[in-house]
Parts: structure tokens; C-alpha cells; sequence
């Protein structure tokens, strides 16, 4: 691989902004479908109500708690690499710092609108901003759904401005490329960014003490939403465990995320002599770790609950292990494990390719987690009587597919819009020199 | 004159009375004005009975007896659904009932999924009723739109007008004087409610009997409806 | 068009050195204009400016939105008292951790507003700036000189290895 000049790393990465092929167009026009479609069931779901869902008595949460968790659990990737790693100085990190936060922003913001998506009346979702009302509508803040609120809301403000703020040099860099409209638009992005060294030094203070306060922002809003279970007395769910067991999972499913969509983009935008295989390899060791650590977390809770003989408990592990639910379980196990355990830990199949089969198994396997984690203790309660079972239907179906496309198509339009890798990280990294942040 | 103490609603539901007709189940929906799913919805579980009698069978042929066990809300002093409710639709009134306001409820259904006796119930739809079975409404009771969680208020509108008609006539209530539609409706009188503050009350006088026993008191929800049955349903052998 | 003069410079070395020389003819520290596509932190020429105080705004953001949080669960729950599955009125516990977002709200929003103002952004008025910086030159120049220094300064900034020098205004 021959050493880029900056003035070729500058052409490379800004080419995706000023060239645009047809595929595109193609691209984005195939997962708008999608997403339209997704917006059409919604549509329908409002008008007609809920029960076109397949959520029953007593599974009221499904498909619909399950994204929500899994989104927010994918953007915990951008979080962990970003940050943790420029704290730690890892300086492998630059071309893969962006990729990532991006993928936060746009998880995050997918993530919290299924607080609003099952909602019964979702025209009344803002009663839960704590706003003095004549008629005294004010949120519960004991509820974690109040808990919730908050902690999405400063994890998405914290991580969209820990996104932005470094984009700031970049599109000051594509305003001093571009022409005519481009130039224009760009103009107003780059907030009339000059580089001096006061803008400089300020940016970074501001970078580091981001880092610094998104960590424990994340840490935070994974605990709370796994307490949205923690909190109810519900069979498996009444668990200390969970706060701890939900961000490991996070973290794993996100830095897969991860992984995928550095993969797509070294295809696509010919990033070749950016996203190196050394990139994956790293990112490949950190999920055989997440991998290892959910395996631990699993076996605790479960080993805990088998122990115990709670009845009540016991049913629910009997009914995932054994029961309805077997197949699910044991595909999670193998998705989770025993597929990206030999990948990524024989390093002679660690490579793109492997490191990318080993994600997608991985974010198979933590849907079905999430899935897993919900529906079978709600199916099977403290009273025999009452217990239930539950089939989606094509409206969740829809609506889920359509936040798959729609992550998908942010991602695209985002590339489009900014350069995907951090040019001046990226430059700053060639140097050598060292970065405070 | 002391005051009284707060009032404490309560229900004593005994299951040696029992007879299983589900009397109960049917006056409950004509008091309150609860939907009708139809056959497609309840198939899949969605029928909203803010009372059910659980059928349990219990020993093997021939000495089979069929057991039942009327279930409802519990009104919980603790009750785990009233702290996980956004909104405050569900709540703890002074006279010790679970409120459920139904202008506040928004359908996370969190209430429904944190309690452990199901008794909460969710219109997945907006109930129809169609003429002339619109005429059967009780006007004293709101019907409930599409998003909403219900459940059993203890026919909270035969106490408040209780209440409203005893303070008018510048009186105590009566121990017996507010029936709900369960109560009123039942034919062995296995369903009795009161006041478990009054000590004279039937209710008070029931709970403290030995058959008594609470669902799922182990939980510590602080069930408010008290069973009364004359040996645990777990040693089936003697009878 | 802004009032300056102005060199481009290759190397982060020889803008080192024009701001030096620029500060030997006696220019101002804060008359000296630099502009870079990159931070440079190891250089003088960007060190100055590296004293701040926003650790410290942050902080003072995210107690004041501890307190904001305090108020907004507390005192609301104390004025309209609901009971709920028999649990306190104002719990610390569950007060607790709205308390924690709001806090650590306060000092991301704090360290944004910091950032904003104390590096003067947005800026939309003339400015001394080169598109050439975005190919990697560093420019280094004095903003508004006096006419009677206008020579010395450019020679100055020539002798010091500028691609070139520009004159504006």
C-alpha cells in the first residue's frame, strides 16, 4: 500500500461527496421503499389501533420493545470506540471514529422513536415532557419510562453534539473545495471555521471533556432501559443482573454493527487504504471479548435462576431452554457464540470477510435476546391461568424492516452529505504527532 | 367524637361458596360498560373480563373436583403498577383503591405487564357498540377509547355515589350499603365488600377468619381481596 | 475584504518561524492571525491559546442542572402528593437518576456553549482566511498592520520561506 499524501486523502474521502453515480439514486430509492412502507403501517396502526399488532393479553410488549432495546443496544458502538479510545490515545481509531458516532446518532434516534411507536395514544407521548399543563398532566418520574425519557434525550443530544463537533474542520474543509451551490451550503455548515488556534484548542477541550461525560451517559441510558424490565415483578425479569447484562450486550451488538457497516462502506466508497484489515482485526478482538462476556452473563443468570427452583422462574427457563421458545434460544446461542467464538478467535479467520459473518451472526443473535427476554416470561406469569403466547403480524414486521432500510438509508445520505472518515483525525494520525485528546 | 378512620375498600371472595356460574363476570360488563371483543379476538387472548373465575381441576378421576377462583384486581397496597405508570393514570386514592384514570393513560401498558395477577386489560380497538345495544351503556361509567388500560375500579361509581348521597343525608355509610356489580349479582354470596377499616364491617369480620388467605401474598403486593377457603388448594388428598 | 497581510507556509516549522519573526519586529500577540487545517498542539504558535477554563464551565453546568433536576422531581412531587405502589412521595432513589441525567445534560450543553462562544462560532462576517489552508499550508499573518510596518512585515513573513505572500485591503 503506497503512503497517501494528505492532498490524495483529501481527495479520496471528499470524493463520495462530489461524485454521485446512478447506484445512489438506486440505493436510496430501495430503501425508501421500505422505509414509506414502514410509515404506511404506522399510518394504519394509528388509525385502526394497536390490535392490528399481534401483542395480546398478557404479552402487551414485543416486537415493538425488542427493536426498541436492540437500537438502542446498536448504538452503543460509537460510544465505546469513540470515546473509550480516545481516551486511551489508540490511535487505530481515526479512520473509524466517525463510522461509529454516526452510527450512535442514527441508532439512538431509531431507537427512541419506539417509545412513541407503541404507544396506545400516540398522540398523547407528550405528556411525558414535564411541562406545566392547566390539567395537571405531570410524569411519573418514579416510572422508568420517566427515567427513559431523560437518559435518551442526553445520550441523543450528547452523542449527536460528540458527532458534530469534530465534522465542524471537515465541512470548512469541503466548503474550500467546492463550487458553486455546494459551496453555498457548506459556507453555513462550516459555522465560518478558520482554524486558528483558539478554534483548535477550544474544539478539543470540548472533544475530551465530551469523551469524558458520554461514557457514563451510556453506561446509564443501556441500565435504565433494561430496568424498563428490572422494575416489574415479572418472572426473569426481576433481576439485579440486568443492568450490567444489558450494556455488555449493547456494547457487543453494537461494535457488530459496527463492523457491517465499516465493511459496506469500504465497498462501496473504495475505502480501501483507510478501512484496513488491521481495523477489523482490532474490532474483531474486542467483539470475541463482548462475545466471551455475554456468554458469562448468560450462564450467571440462568445458572442463578436453575438453581434456585423458583417455580415461577423455572417455568420461563424451561419454556427457552426446552419449550416453544427452544429454537430461538438455541439459535441465539449458536449466532451469539458459537459461530463468532472460532472465527474470531483463530486469527487466520479473522479477517474482513470473517469478522463480517461473525457481526451479522452476532446481530441476529441479539434481536433474538431481546425477543427472548421479553416474550417468554410475559407468556408465562405468576398465574398458570393467564398464560399466553404471541405470533407477530405484518404490521411489526413492516415497521421493523422499515428501521433496518432507514438505518441503512441515514447511513447513505449521511456519506453523501459528510466525509465519512475524520480527514484532519486522519491527517493529524499521519503525522505522528500526538493528539491531547 | 373520634373521626372515623379512612375508609379501606376490600373484598372477601369465598371459594368454598364459589358455585363457578360467572354471574359475576356478566354483571361486571354491564356495569361498566366493558366491550365485547368477539370470537376472532378472544382467540388469541384478547377478551377483557375485569373479573374471571379461574377453573382449576384438582385430583384425578374419580375423585376430580373442579375448583373455581374469581379473579379481579386486587387492589394492591403495594401494587407494583401504580410506580411504573408514566403518566400517573394509575395511582393510590386515600381510600385505599387502585385508580386507573383513563383520560391520563397513554398505552405503554407497563401497568399491564407489571402486575402479577393479570387483571388489567387494554382496548386494542375502539369498542363498538352497535344499535340498539348502545342503549345498554350505564351512563355512569365512561366507555374507554382505543390506547386505554382498564381494569376492575370495584365499581368505584357505586361508591363515590354512595358517598355523595351519605354525606347529603348528613350520615355514616352503612356496612353493606355500596354492593359492586359482582357483589349484588352473586347467588351464594361468595363475593362480600366493605370496609376493612370499620371493625364491625362483614368484611373485617371475614378477614380475620382462619380460611383466609391472599393470591400470591408472597410477592408483597398487599392484596386487599381475601380468600377464604377451607383447606389449601396444594393438599388435595383430605377433603 | 479584511485588512491584513498575510504568508502561506508548507511546513509547520517555517510558520513557526514567521511567528516568530513577526514577534521580533515587534507585532502583537493577538495582532498575529494563524490559520491551520490541522491542530499542531506541539508548536508555540498553537500553544498559547491552550489555557481554558471550560473543565471547569462543564462542572459548573452539571451541577446547575443537578439542581435544576432536584427542583423539577422534588419539589413537584412534594406539592402534589400521589401515592404510588406504596412508595414514598419524593424518593431519592428514583429522584436519584434523573438527577444524574440532568447533571451530566448540563455539562455536555455547558461544554457546547462554552465552545461556541469562547472560539467565536458561528462567524459570518470577512475574515483572514486562504483556501490553500485546506491543502495543508498553514497561513500566519497580521490582521489590520500599521502602514508604516506594512514592509517590514512582509518582509518578514518572505524571509521565512512563504509559498507566497498576499496583500489584502
Amino acid at each position: 500500500m503506497t503512503e497517501k499524501t494528505p492532498n490524495q486523502i483529501t481527495e479520496d474521502l471528499l470524493r463520495p461527496i462530489f461524485q454521485t453515480s446512478w447506484k445512489f439514486f438506486a440505493v436510496v430509492a430501495f430503501l425508501g421503499a421500505f422505509v414509506v412502507a414502514a410509515f404506511a403501517a404506522y399510518a394504519y396502526q394509528v388509525y385502526t389501533g394497536i390490535g392490528v399488532w399481534g401483542i395480546r393479553r398478557p404479552v402487551f410488549w414485543a416486537f415493538d420493545i425488542t427493536n426498541f432495546v436492540f437500537w438502542i443496544g446498536i448504538s452503543h458502538a460509537g460510544t465505546l470506540i469513540s470515546a473509550i479510545l480516545r481516551l486511551a490515545n489508540a490511535t487505530w481509531r481515526r479512520p473509524v471514529t466517525r463510522c461509529a458516532e454516526v452510527i450512535t446518532a442514527f441508532a439512538l434516534s431509531i431507537g427512541a422513536m419506539f417509545p412513541i411507536i407503541h404507544l396506545g395514544r400516540p398522540w398523547l407521548a407528550f405528556w411525558l415532557i414535564p411541562y406545566g399543563s392547566e390539567r395537571q398532566i405531570w410524569p411519573n418520574f418514579r416510572s422508568p419510562l420517566a427515567w427513559d425519557f431523560f437518559a435518551i434525550n442526553t445520550y441523543l443530544i450528547g452523542s449527536v453534539v460528540f458527532l458534530t463537533l469534530p465534522i465542524i474542520p471537515d465541512w470548512a474543509l469541503v466548503r474550500d473545495k467546492a463550487e458553486g451551490w455546494r459551496r453555498r451550503v457548506y459556507t453555513i455548515l462550516a459555522l465560518g471555521w478558520r482554524g486558528t488556534p483558539r478554534q483548535w484548542a477550544r474544539l478539543e477541550s470540548a472533544m475530551h471533556i465530551m469523551a469524558i461525560a458520554i461514557i457514563p451517559v451510556a453506561v446509564s441510558v443501556h441500565t435504565i432501559v433494561s430496568w424498563d424490565f428490572a422494575m416489574a415483578p415479572v418472572p426473569m425479569w426481576h433481576s439485579t443482573i440486568f443492568g450490567p447484562y444489558f450494556v455488555a450486550g449493547a456494547i457487543f451488538s453494537g461494535i457488530a454493527g459496527l463492523i457491517i457497516a465499516m465493511a459496506l462502506l469500504r465497498k462501496f466508497l473504495h475505502l480501501e487504504e483507510y478501512l484496513q484489515p488491521v481495523h477489523f482485526d482490532n474490532l474483531g478482538k474486542l467483539l470475541l471479548m463482548m462475545s466471551l462476556l455475554w456468554v458469562y452473563f448468560v450462564f450467571a443468570e440462568r445458572l442463578t435462576a436453575w438453581y434456585g427452583n423458583d417455580p415461577a422462574e423455572m417455568v420461563v427457563v424451561w419454556a427457552t431452554q426446552r419449550g416453544p421458545f427452544a429454537p430461538l434460544f438455541w439459535t441465539m446461542v449458536v449466532c451469539n457464540f458459537l459461530i463468532p467464538f472460532p472465527i474470531l478467535a483463530i486469527k487466520r479467520l479473522r479477517t474482513i470477510t470473517g469478522t463480517v459473518v461473525a457481526s451479522l451472526a452476532v446481530v441476529i443473535g441479539m434481536w433474538l435476546e431481546r425477543f427472548l427476554i421479553i416474550v417468554p416470561s410475559l407468556s408465562h406469569k405468576y398465574l398458570p391461568y393467564s398464560w399466553g403466547d404471541y405470533r407477530p403480524t405484518w404490521v411489526e414486521i413492516t415497521i421493523m424492516s422499515g428501521t433496518f432500510a432507514g438505518m441503512a438509508l441515514l447511513y447513505v445520505l449521511f456519506s453523501k452529505a459528510v466525509p465519512i472518515i475524520s480527514v484532519w483525525e486522519l491527517k493529524v494520525g499521519k503525522h505522528g504527532v500526538g493528539s491531547r485528546e | 367524637m373520634e373521626p372515623k378512620p379512612q375508609k379501606k375498600w376490600a373484598m372477601v371472595v369465598d371459594l368454598d361458596r364459589c358455585t363457578g356460574c360467572e354471574a359475576c363476570v356478566v354483571a361486571c360488563h354491564a356495569e361498566n360498560n366493558i366491550p365485547t371483543v368477539g370470537a376472532k379476538e378472544a382467540a388469541i387472548g384478547r377478551a377483557m373480563h375485569w373479573i374471571r373465575v379461574e377453573r382449576y381441576y384438582e385430583g384425578e378421576f374419580p375423585d376430580v373436583r373442579a375448583k373455581f377462583r374469581p379473579v379481579f384486581c386486587q387492589q394492591c397496597d403495594a401494587a407494583p403498577c401504580e410506580p411504573v405508570c408514566p403518566t400517573y393514570a394509575s395511582y393510590h386514592t386515600s381510600e385505599g383503591l387502585n385508580g386507573q384514570v383513563y383520560n391520563r393513560c397513554i398505552g405503554t401498558r407497563y401497568c399491564a405487564n407489571a402486575c402479577p395477577y393479570n387483571v388489567r386489560f387494554f382496548n386494542f380497538y375502539n369498542p363498538v357498540w352497535e344499535k340498539p345495544l348502545h342503549l345498554q351503556l350505564n351512563p355512569d361509567v365512561s366507555v374507554r377509547e382505543v390506547g386505554v388500560m382498564e381494569k376492575c375500579t370495584f365499581c368505584v361509581q357505586r361508591i363515590k355515589a354512595a358517598e355523595i348521597d351519605a354525606q347529603a343525608e348528613k350520615r355514616e355509610l352503612k356496612d353493606g350499603e355500596i354492593q359492586p356489580a359482582c357483589a349484588q349479582t352473586c347467588a351464594p354470596r361468595a363475593l362480600v365488600f366493605g370496609d376493612l377499616n370499620d371493625p364491625a364491617s362483614e368484611v373485617a369480620r371475614l378477614a380475620k377468619s382462619n380460611r383466609a388467605t391472599r393470591l400470591l401474598e408472597e410477592l408483597g403486593t398487599q392484596p386487599k381481596v381475601i380468600y377464604l377457603e377451607r383447606e389449601s388448594w396444594h393438599d388435595g388428598e383430605n377433603s | 475584504m479584511v485588512n491584513a497581510i498575510y504568508g502561506l507556509y508548507a511546513t509547520p516549522d517555517s510558520a513557526q518561524q514567521a511567528v516568530d519573526a513577526l514577534l521580533g519586529i515587534g507585532i502583537k500577540d493577538r495582532h498575529i492571525a494563524v490559520a491551520s487545517s490541522e491542530p499542531f498542539e506541539n508548536y508555540d504558535f498553537t500553544r498559547r491559546e491552550h489555557r481554558t477554563r471550560m473543565p471547569w464551565l462543564a462542572v459548573a453546568g452539571g451541577l446547575a442542572g443537578g439542581a435544576v433536576a432536584w427542583a423539577l422531581t422534588s419539589l413537584t412531587q412534594k406539592s402534589y402528593p400521589l401515592i404510588t405502589g406504596g412508595m414514598p412521595v419524593s424518593p431519592w432513589w428514583t429522584n436519584g437518576i434523573i438527577i444524574y441525567e440532568l447533571t451530566m445534560l448540563g455539562a455536555i450543553l455547558t461544554s457546547l456553549a462554552a465552545l461556541l462562544i469562547s472560539a467565536r462560532l458561528p462567524v459570518w462576517g470577512a475574515q483572514v482566511y486562504d483556501r490553500a489552508v485546506s491543502d495543508g499550508m498553514i497561513l500566519v499573518g497580521v490582521v489590520n498592520p500599521p502602514q508604516t510596518s506594512r514592509i517590514k512585515i512582509s518582509e518578514a513573513l518572505s524571509s521565512t520561506g512563504a509559498s507566497y505572500v498576499r496583500q489584502s485591503g
